[in-house]
């Protein structure tokens, strides 16, 4: 039977070409019109006469679609990125002339900005193995002879010349291939249970229905390489004993379809399909049917109705198709995957298959990389990989320096998985463990600005929308579902839903007649299941973190920020020039008007609409321009209930604790805040530095609060000063807020941290901001100058440390920091300006040991890579053994956290966590009865604009508290300020984001002037009027009556 | 057939192979509720009324389409059972009318029954989607609502597989599924022959018979097994009397039907209270009198029909009479023809709605008596 064995050898001796040119044709790269560059292509190599040199391909799907169109040119393997028909001449030139590479077109690797123009560099195919794609993007799919070059039907040939079914069978079940489609099914086992039915004829066909949202897979490997699947076939039908095929493909792909049918005519022409295949004596045909779309054809019974022309509807099994299938004869179906995976089991042998991946999920798995994330296309993995893995090294990670939130695996039918899963290696078993399902190969990424509750939903009203509705459960059972989920989009939810949410999905996984009712609950759950805070604040607060939910979301911008401070509505009023009254609006949520000015993160401009069309608004700083303005003319808050008797006391003068004790006090209750320190202001006094925000409009704010009649005592310290049982019992107070920050430095617990020289960066910021504020105290300034100084840590407590060290004369300035420079938690701004300003980092690094006999002179340094995931998503930092380096230093500053200082706890009743936080209820109240507490003391390490959020929230907990003994979770609420849009936005179609002035860099050093200058009066107008008024759009939505436009009066 | 042995609820049954865990329970006097299913027509699985739950298989399975294997232990009463038809109920309620007070079927409901046996309310998914169908199929026969309609698909079925015309189909997807006929038209405009097999299997109200809305709850109603007498097949019928009146027929389960029937048994009932309907014999008047018969012109006027215009003639008038007299009468006409004639001149043509017995006693008078072979049968022409 030798001379059936196919050889290149039987074919005419083609010509050799220098260089062949390979164009991405699957429908990705088509769609960014790759068919003009291959057009544009073929006429310059024809032009300039290379013809006879170069050989064009038009390929399938090279996997790497974010990048398309794509094009590969071989020998070299250089790959070029989104290449344009106008680009086709310098390529000629260039590459195919002159045999250089055009650095623009090569792959930009995104963190070190790197050009990769070889393909086998770039980390999106680095960690692939391919089998199943092996010849997707290499070779022409329409011509057999490419495939046969690259061993097609080789496989085939051996099991017709040299194998019984029966050793097909051996082969197909020690290799461990479990069914690609989803389930997971031993393959070989299958075929087993198919050939072991005694009934004829029998069928084999291929499920190529593949109906998940983003994707593509199948598709692609029928596009870009259709005998793979062919031949796959034709082996499975040998060993099962059929002699009839159908590959069941959805008539969406027509690419595929016209692709498969061209390779069916060529297969029959070479006697590789049809009467006595290979002269073996073996018959098999195929044929092609199209699907109508129903996803639900995708089960397959269901799809077997549909070939049979009935209504594409599952039936109850058993009995199973491998007894009675389609035409009630023994029938097997396998997914495209695991088809075109088999010839390569048969060629290279179970073993080599089973070595690759995990014992009992072996071989590679297919993915179609969609959402949020850098690499979008599709790759093939080695089973076992970790979920990370795939994400951040050939997914390059998530866009635009978002935080990744979940991954969405096994399609509308899976589970999403959170950052804390992003170990858990992709194999059936594990991520079924995990509570998300293997699936055919979708995986979704979605970032911080996901809604978990409206993902989950869209998952829903796609399940919901392709069920067949023969089964009750999945019928009704899923728009009941989908109905509790929307009512919670709406904030019209209640925890009851979250009971019907859990009793709907368990039933419905449990007696739905196919996988799409069983599964259909599958993202609800695993979203509750990891999630749930979300759901909760959906029902309870009535608030969409992300900003995804248009019924709670007016704006993105007011849900960003913490406290929901109203932008649109000052950003209205300053852009008519009423300051005053855009204030008392920003007063309402956030009393810190004047220091959120200068040192908020802006939430809100991050999650700035307009940001998605050019830049966002310049929030902040219109916002610091509008609060300077009324410097001068001092604020007394208003009251808003009558006088009370009742007391409050609040431990700790920071933004929250301030906040609580204004918002008390605007409700009548007589409030006194302690402060340990002299001056009142908390982290905004004593760590943020005098460059950053001034005293003066610190201390302008604090006096507002005492205007309030809010009585603050400083120098007052809980546990030296006081006792909790002096504030109840001889005070005579209420209820306490606790707001006492997070001011203690967390140690590095490194050999010599105790030796003179290392100061802890919240000490070294408290020391110089007391002394900045004018609070020294007989306290003196850090001898900083002319010192070799190393910063620890890579937050903002780290960053304030060295760049305030370097203003005060340091002769160099390092950060040394465990990760690398994106992991970072500080502003990108303020790592900017440390970088401008001279500050040396050292990422992927950590001190081990501080040298030095009794001062310090250095610190040795050993090298980090990055490990695996943490809780938080960000790789953990592993030491690199025996990879160490020293700084010679006069001064360290460790800053790598902060934690509350609850030394003073014991005995109090109080209760903390492990992180040194205090343990709250939902009404932020302490273990304690009357004690409540708020702010970087139950957060942890947060902005002021978080603080203040905290304080408003604390305040209402505490008056809910005071007047009816209960706790409840609190809602701070505030008027909706309608504010009409008085002038064109079409005129601010085109307006940009103004610069920042900045102080100049060579007048910073030494100096502790703000180096953020603000802006202008008729900026600040102009800038005001770029916002979008998504505000007004939210009242149509609504169908609320927008405001009336009132002359304007400035 | 061999034996298979089974455990359900801890008891141990013998099955048939082949049956389902529903057939098998049955003939063994466990009750497993169902909906979907009916005795006479394929298995559906549609309704997760009929769950079980089965050791070593995964999820519940419907009894009515689950085979029986060697060694199945099945529960049919289990927490996890009981909860899922529950919620199947629930489910079912929650987009289905809750008008049972003025419901054709109340009293004679799966869906009601079922309900109350699982004390489902329809107040568990309140305020849910809901459909709102018009009910306007424009046929004289059966009255469609589609709000009722629980999608158990019996109707499909019966016409699929019983009638086999194929009429009554399943359109469009998820929560808009709902029953057609034809291209989605109306049954006027399908193959329908409005035999109402679909009716019959209908388990709610969602079909019914128009004749019969508002004419009594089944549980009002009198039932009257009987044979239909519109042809020899002897479909068994039953029909539904209030007081002296049929106001409803369905099929029973007979011998030759199986509780199916066609267009006439089941809709053809109106002349048996109709007012134009015979109940004694009549007789004309010169017969009764012993005249001779009128001539053929004469005839022709005297049968003109009344209101013609024509006086008829008092002679041909019908005049009530008694059965033995009329009988006696046919008696002597055939004799005296025979003795006139000769035999010859009978013949004998029997119904299509005789009964066998019948037609075997027409031919024995056609042969034993008038000594003629002339006898034949409708069907035959």
């Amino acid at each position: 039977m030798d001379e059936v064995v196919l050889t290149n050898d039987s074919q005419p001796s083609e010509h050799r070409f220098r260089a062949d040119v390979l164009i991405c044709g699957g429908t990705g790269c088509h769609s960014s019109n790759s068919h003009e560059v291959l057009l544009a292509l073929e006429s310059e190599v024809a032009r300039r006469g290379l013809s006879d040199e170069v050989r064009v391909v038009h390929t399938g799907c090279r996997g790497f679609c974010s990048m398309g169109p794509v094009m590969m040119v071989y020998p070299e393997g250089i790959l070029y990125c989104q290449v344009q028909s106008s680009d086709v001449p310098e390529v000629v030139e260039e590459t195919l002339l002159k045999g250089r590479t055009v650095k623009r077109l090569a792959y930009q690797e995104p963190t070190q900005h790197q050009a990769l123009p070889l393909y086998h560099d770039i980390p999106f195919y680095g960690k692939q193995i391919r089998i199943a794609l092996r010849n997707c993007g290499l070779i022409d799919p329409e011509s057999i002879d490419e495939y046969i070059a690259r061993d097609g039907y080789a496989a085939l040939g051996k099991v017709l010349s040299s194998m019984t079914p029966e050793d097909v069978l051996r082969e197909m079940k020690d290799s461990g291939l479990r069914g690609r489609g989803g389930a997971g099914f031993l393959t070989g086992l299958k075929w087993e249970f198919a050939r072991r039915s005694q009934s004829f004829p029998k069928y084999v066909i291929c499920n190529a229905d593949e109906g998940d949202p983003g994707a593509f897979m199948d598709r692609s490997i029928l596009e870009g390489d259709p005998h793979s699947v062919m031949e796959g076939m034709t082996i499975a039908a040998y060993a099962i004993g059929a002699a009839e095929g159908y590959i069941y493909c959805r008539a969406e792909y027509p690419l595929a379809i016209a692709r498969l049918k061209t390779a069916i005519a060529q297969a029959h022409e070479y006697g590789l399909l049809g009467e006595n295949i290979l002269g073996s004596g073996f018959n098999f045909d195929l044929k092609v049917k199209e699907g109508a779309g129903a996803f639900v054809c995708g089960e397959e019974t269901a799809l077997m109705a549909s070939i049979e022309g009935k209504r594409g509807e599952p039936r109850p099994r058993p009995p199973f198709p491998a007894v009675a299938g389609l035409w009630a004869k023994p029938s097997n179906v396998n997914n495209v995957k695991s088809y075109a995976m088999s010839p390569q089991i048969i060629l290279k042998g179970a073993p080599w298959f089973k070595a690759i991946g995990p014992e009992k999920s072996p071989g590679t798995a297919i993915f179609a990389l969609t959402g949020k994330i850098n690499n979008t296309g599709l790759i093939e993995v080695p089973m076992g990989i970790p979920l990370g893995e795939i994400i951040f090294d050939v997914g390059g990670g998530i866009p635009k320096g978002k935080t990744f939130k979940a991954v969405q695996t096994g399609g509308p039918l899976g589970g999403c998985l959170p950052a804390a899963a992003l170990n858990t290696p992709v194999d059936f078993d594990a991520l079924t463990a995990a509570g998300a399902t293997m699936g055919s190969g979708g995986m979704i990424v979605v970032d911080e600005d996901t809604c978990m509750v409206e993902f989950a939903k869209y998952f829903l009203e796609f399940a919901t929308a392709e069920s067949c509705g023969k089964c009750v459960p999945c019928r009704i059972g899923g728009i009941r579902l989908l109905e509790t989920l929307t009512k919670i989009t709406e904030g019209k939810g209640t925890r009851d839903d979250l009971e019907v949410i859990k009793y709907i999905s368990k039933n419905m996984r449990e007696s739905a007649l196919c996988s799409l009712g069983q599964l259909t609950p599958g993202p609800v759950m695993s979203g509750l299941r990891f999630f749930e805070k979300e759901f909760i604040e959906h029902i309870d607060d009535k608030t969409c973190t992300a900003g995804q939910c248009k019924s709670l979301v007016r704006a993105k911008c007011i849900n960003a920020c913490p406290a929901g401070v109203e932008s649109p509505a000052y950003l209205a009023l300053v852009a008519q020039g009423r300051y005053a009254e855009g204030l008392e609006i920003h007063r309402q949520r956030n009393p810190f008007a004047l220091a959120c000015g200068r040192v908020c993160p802006a939430f809100c401009e991050q999650r700035c609409r307009r940001g998605e069309i050019d830049e966002p608004i310049s929030i902040r700083l219109v916002k610091r321009f509008m609060a300077d303005q009324e410097i001068e003319r001092p604020w007394t808050p208003a009251r808003i209930e009558g006088p009370k008797l009742a007391k409050v006391a609040v431990v700790g003068a920071g933004p929250a604790g301030l906040t609580a004790a204004l918002r008390l006090a605007q409700r009548g209750y007589r409030v006194t805040v302690l402060e340990k320190l002299p001056v009142a202001g908390g982290m905004m006094a004593v760590g943020i530095p005098e460059y950053r925000l001034p005293k003066g409009p610190l201390f302008a704010e604090i006096e507002n609060i005492e205007r309030a009649g809010v009585e603050i005592r400083c120098n007052q310290s809980l546990g030296d000063d006081f006792t909790m049982e002096d504030l109840f019992d001889r005070d005579g107070y209420r209820a306490v807020i606790l707001a006492i920050g997070a001011h203690k430095s967390r140690k590095l617990g490194i050999p010599g941290e105790e030796k003179a020289g290392v100061l802890h960066g919240t000490d070294f910021l408290r020391q110089v901001g007391l002394i900045n504020r004018g609070a020294a105290g007989g306290r003196r300034m850090p001898e900083v100058a002319g010192k070799r100084v190393a910063v620890v840590g890579g937050g903002n407590v780290a960053l304030d440390a060295a760049r305030t060290a370097w203003r005060m004369g340091a002769k160099e300035v390092h950060v040394i920091y465990r990760r690398q420079r994106e992991a970072m938690p500080a502003y990108a701004e303020e790592v900017k300006a440390a970088y401008d300003e001279g500050v040396q980092f050292h990422f992927l690094a950590n001190p081990v040991k501080v040298l030095g006999d009794d001062a310090v002179t250095g610190v040795l340094v050993q090298r980090q890579r990055l490990g695996e995931f943490d809780s938080g998503g960000r790789r953990r930092p592993i030491p690199v053994e025996g990879d160490e380096f020293t700084i010679d230093l006069d001064l360290i500053i460790p800053a790598i956290g902060q934690t509350t200082d609850t030394a003073w706890m014991k005995n109090t009743g109080i209760e903390a966590s492990r992180a040194s936080t205090f343990v709250v209820n939902e009404a932020l109240g302490t273990s304690r009865p009357g004690v409540f507490a708020a702010g970087d003391a139950v957060s942890g390490p947060a902005t002021v604009v978080e603080a203040v959020a905290q304080g408003n929230l604390v305040a209402v907990a505490v008056d809910h508290w005071l007047k009816t003994g209960e706790y409840a979770r609190p809602r701070y609420e505030t008027p909706r300020p309608d504010i009409a849009q008085l002038y064109d936005l079409d005129a601010y179609a085109n307006a940009q984001r103004p610069h920042v002035p900045e102080l100049e860099l060579v007048v910073r050093q030494g100096t502790f002037r703000e180096v953020e200058l603000g802006f202008d009066e008729h900026t600040v107008r102009e800038e005001a009027k770029r916002c979008l008024r998504c505000d007004l759009e939210w009242l149509d939505y609504m169908k609320i009556a927008r405001p009336q436009a009132v002359t304007e009066e400035a | 057939m061999a034996v298979v042995n089974i455990t359900v609820n801890d008891q141990k049954i013998s099955a048939q192979m082949g049956q389902t865990i529903y057939q098998a329970a049955a003939a063994a006097g466990i009750d497993i509720p169902v909906l979907c299913h009916h005795p006479a027509l394929p298995p559906e699985g549609a309704c997760r009324v009929c769950l079980v739950e089965i050791d070593k298989v995964r999820n519940l399975q419907p009894a009515c389409t689950y085979p029986v294997t060697e060694g199945m232990v099945v529960h049919t009463a289990s927490t996890k059972v009981m909860e899922a038809r529950k919620f199947a109920l629930e489910l079912i309620i929650s987009d289905h009318p809750l008008d049972c007070m003025t419901c054709e079927a109340t009293g004679d409901c799966r869906l009601q029954d079922l309900a109350y046996a699982y004390g489902v309310k329809g107040t568990e998914f309140e305020g849910g989607r809901q459909h709102h169908y018009a009910i306007d199929d424009p046929n004289p026969f059966i009255q469609v609502d589609r709000n009722k309609c629980i999608l158990c698909r019996r109707c499909v079925r019966a016409c699929n597989y019983v009638n086999g015309v194929e009429a009554i189909s399943v359109v469009y997807r998820g929560f808009n599924a709902k029953i057609a006929f034809g291209a989605d038209s109306t049954m006027e405009d399908s193959p329908c022959e409005f035999c109402g097999s679909c009716v019959e299997v209908c388990p709610v109200a969602a079909l019914w018979p128009k004749m019969s809305v508002g004419k009594g709850r089944p549980y009002q109603t009198r039932q009257v097994e009987t044979v239909c007498s519109y042809c020899g097949v002897g479909c068994k019928l039953i029909l539904h009397v209030k007081g002296n009146e049929i106001v409803r027929v369905s099929g029973a389960d007979g011998a030759a039907n199986h509780g199916f029937t066609c267009v006439k048994g089941r809709f053809g009932y109106d002349y048996v209270n109709h007012t134009d309907r015979l109940t004694k014999p009549l007789v004309r008047r010169y017969l009764l009198e012993g005249k001779p018969k009128a001539h053929a012109a004469e005839t022709a006027h005297a049968l003109s029909l009344p209101g013609n215009g024509h006086t008829p003639d008092p002679d041909m008038e019908w005049v009530e009479t008694s059965w033995d007299q009329a009988l006696g009468l046919v008696a002597q006409k055939w004799v005296a023809t025979k003795q006139t004639h000769g035999r010859d001149a009978f013949a004998a043509l029997c119904s299509a709605r005789c009964t066998n017995e019948e037609n075997f006693l027409a031919a024995k008078l056609t042969r034993q008596l008038m000594e003629t072979h002339s006898v034949d049968h409708c069907a035959r022409l």
